[in-house]
């Protein structure tokens, strides 16, 4: 499973595609069960170049019930830094941030990794 | 302090203006990001994992309480109330907007402060000196150099697009506290033999994913010839510098490839031809040097109940013993203010801190402010008299730890918590190894020990010259850490060895612990850490941390 993400333009806020349109959540995006639906997507989100920088794909990992980016700086993201609990994503709390800190996966996202390749 | 002209305050709203159309016309769609990315990047304003980070220069650490207090105020109006000082003197802000960016630029430069040149391949924020003016065994004050370097190096048109970034620091006194020897460029005060300064010239020191300690390729310089030899050093690094490899771009590769000799040779060569027309009027060095406010000194020797208070309170008795140091001046101490809180995260100084900072510096320190490239600040003309109730101020708001130099007092860079670079987090281990040497007696009888963390091998937590360098690393999908042990980031230079295998996350602090219980077992009176490694090399170490392993 996939999940496309970018930084917003205007704040660098982390961001995730959602039909055409981007949340800011991770248990609200869109999931792609295909690379081709996924590929699509990205191609539809690189047209967006003043509303978000360098969307890219990440692969998912199902952690007690939501899924979870597979690496781990994408959980961050995801999150927020470790050493301010309050600030990013995670100060909501709830069941979808605790799965994301109880996941388990590769440190480094496949998806960055072809990104830092093509530049 | 330096204080502005009209004629900088005019280049700072210029370059602000300029900066608030190109973000302009991002947010509109007439710059590519392509083409965007380069100007913010002259700016300062990078983009991280989860915000834009603008980097906002210190220039050669020093900061008036003004300034100070306008750092607070963007922290609170633009950021989250806090910021995070770097291992290059500066502060960064991580939770930036970019259509905030230029109101932020403004801000800065009403204060004097700004954030060009704190990032792309040009001449970076030079490093001084923290106790400059004010360390006892000091040649003379370093920072009229620095001030006349960053004046001839801000927006050089020559040397504006280097093969890479170019760092230059300066010091002044015999124990070197800007880690000059893995600068591009060290600049060491000398006294020459007709009485005169000048400077021992160190090319070619660096960290990152080569490091090397600098070779000396001249021992004296005259001060007056600084400029056209600098220059001459810039050159042959334009000239010759790596730009078809930007791992291989840094000076440091070039000297080491050409050898320290044959480097000084091409340098002296190219100086012969600049001549002393290169260099800069001795009447603009004075006009500099007396552009720096002198403070206000008081002739009286009296340290009023300074030392009373220190012999009937331990915990002040501490504080005076690790953070206060030695002034040139009888009847004043420079005091140094630990960012390293126990569990804290190494630099991080809330809005609050920062003001509480500024009225200290304005009350009891002659309105000056320092930080250094340890990611501490540094109040350095304080009077014994004061000191009590500075610590007291300090203490309350959690910034009184009496750990300077000591093991908890960690280097760390921002890591993957914050970097898009990192492979690994930092500040948690930082935090974990400071939570585990809290003690304060145990911290002491430890003595002098420097822990330096990176998240990735760009170094910036210039894990090279740690006694204990940690080196996060991304190790089958992982975070893993690398231990490195006898880098030194003082006089003493020096590129730690690998220890051994990488270890996990949950192994690195009880590593720490047993190379410390090693060196306790191993040391003789008076050795520090380093001196008891230098002697025994590194075997009782990695027996003590791989031997479970075996």
């Amino acid at each position: 499973m996939k999940a496309l993400t970018a930084n917003r333009l205007s704040d660098g806020e982390v961001v995730f595609w959602k039909n055409g349109v981007w949340v800011e959540r991770l248990t609200d995006a869109e999931i792609f069960a295909d690379d081709a639906g996924a590929g699509e997507a990205e191609v539809a989100a690189r047209a967006q170049p003043t509303v978000v920088i360098d969307p890219y794909l990440i692969d998912l990992v199902d952690s007690a019930g939501f899924w979870a980016p597979v690496s781990y700086r994408e959980r961050i993201r995801a999150l927020g830094p470790t050493n301010h609990e309050l600030h990013g994503k995670q100060a909501e709390g709830g069941g979808a941030v605790e799965a994301l800190r109880q996941a388990h996966g590769a440190a480094r996202s496949s998806g960055r990794v072809n990104l830092i390749r093509r530049k | 302090m330096y204080r502005y002209d009209a004629i900088d305050r005019a280049v700072l709203a210029d370059r602000t203006a300029e900066f608030r159309d190109q973000v302009r016309r991002r947010l509109a769609g007439e710059l590519t990001e392509d083409q965007f990315k380069p100007l913010r990047l002259m700016n300062g304003l990078y983009l991280q994992l989860h915000a834009y980070m603008l980097r906002v220069a210190v220039p050669y650490g020093s900061l008036s309480p003004v300034q100070m207090r306008a750092l607070a105020d963007i922290a609170r109006r633009f950021d989250r109330g806090y910021g995070h000082f770097t291992t290059r003197t500066n502060i960064q802000f991580n939770w930036v907007k970019l259509a905030d960016a230029p109101d932020i630029l403004d801000a800065l430069a009403a204060v004097d402060l700004h954030a060009i040149q704190t990032s792309g391949n040009c001449i970076r924020n030079v490093t001084a000196d923290p106790y400059a003016g004010a360390a006892a065994d000091e040649l003379e004050d370093p920072r009229v150099w620095c001030e006349a370097i960053r004046q001839w190096s801000s927006l050089h048109p020559e040397f504006s697009f280097l093969p890479r970034k170019f760092k230059i620091a300066v010091t002044a006194s015999p124990h070197d506290r800007t880690a000059a020897k893995v600068h591009d460029i060290g600049l060491l005060l000398r006294r020459g033999r007709d009485g005169e300064t000048g400077f021992e010239v160190i090319v070619g020191g660096g960290m990152g994913r080569t490091p090397y300690v600098g070779p000396t390729i001249r021992a004296y310089l005259p001060s007056n010839r600084l400029f056209s030899y600098l220059e001459a050093i810039l050159r042959v690094y334009n000239r010759h510098g790596r730009r078809d490899n930007a791992y291989k771009a840094r000076i440091k590769i070039l000297v080491a490839a050409l050898g320290a000799e044959a480097f000084a040779r091409e340098v002296e060569a190219e100086w012969e031809k600049i001549g002393p027309e290169g260099d800069v009027p001795a009447a603009e060095i004075e006009r500099i040097r007396d552009a720096f406010t002198t403070p206000d000194f008081s002739s009286d020797p009296s340290t009023g109940d300074f030392e009373a208070r220190r012999a009937a309170e331990p915990a002040f008795a501490r504080f005076v013993r690790n953070n206060v140091k030695a002034h040139i001046r009888p009847g004043y101490g420079i005091v140094d203010i630990s960012l390293k809180g126990i569990g804290e995260t190494p630099g991080d100084m809330s809005a609050d801190q920062m003001d509480l900072v500024a009225d200290l510096a304005e009350r009891f320190g002659q309105g000056d402010i320092r930080s250094t490239h340890e990611q501490n600040l540094v109040l350095p003309h304080v009077r014994l008299e004061h000191v009590h109730e500075v610590w007291k101020a300090l203490d309350a708001a959690g910034l009184a730890t009496p750990n300077i130099n000591l093991i908890s007092d960690i280097i760390a860079c921002p890591g993957l918590d914050y970097c898009a670079l990192a492979n690994a987090r930092a500040i948690c281990v930082a935090q974990d190894i400071a939570r585990r040497f809290e003690a304060p007696d145990r911290a002491e009888a430890i003595g002098e020990f420097k822990i330096k963390i990176s998240g990735c091998i760009n170094a910036c937590g210039h894990h090279h010259v740690g006694h204990i360098g940690i080196l996060g690393v991304d190790k089958k999908g992982e975070e893993f850490y690398q231990l490195t042990l006898g880098g030194s980031g003082a006089e003493d230079a020096a590129v730690g060895k690998m220890l051994g295998p990488a270890l996990p996350i949950d192994r690195v602090t009880d590593a720490v612990e047993a190379i410390v219980d090693a060196y306790l077992r191993e040391r003789r009176e008076g050795e520090r850490f380093l001196d008891t490694l230098r002697r025994t090399g590194d075997a009782p170490f990695k027996e003590a941390v791989y031997a479970e392993a075996h």
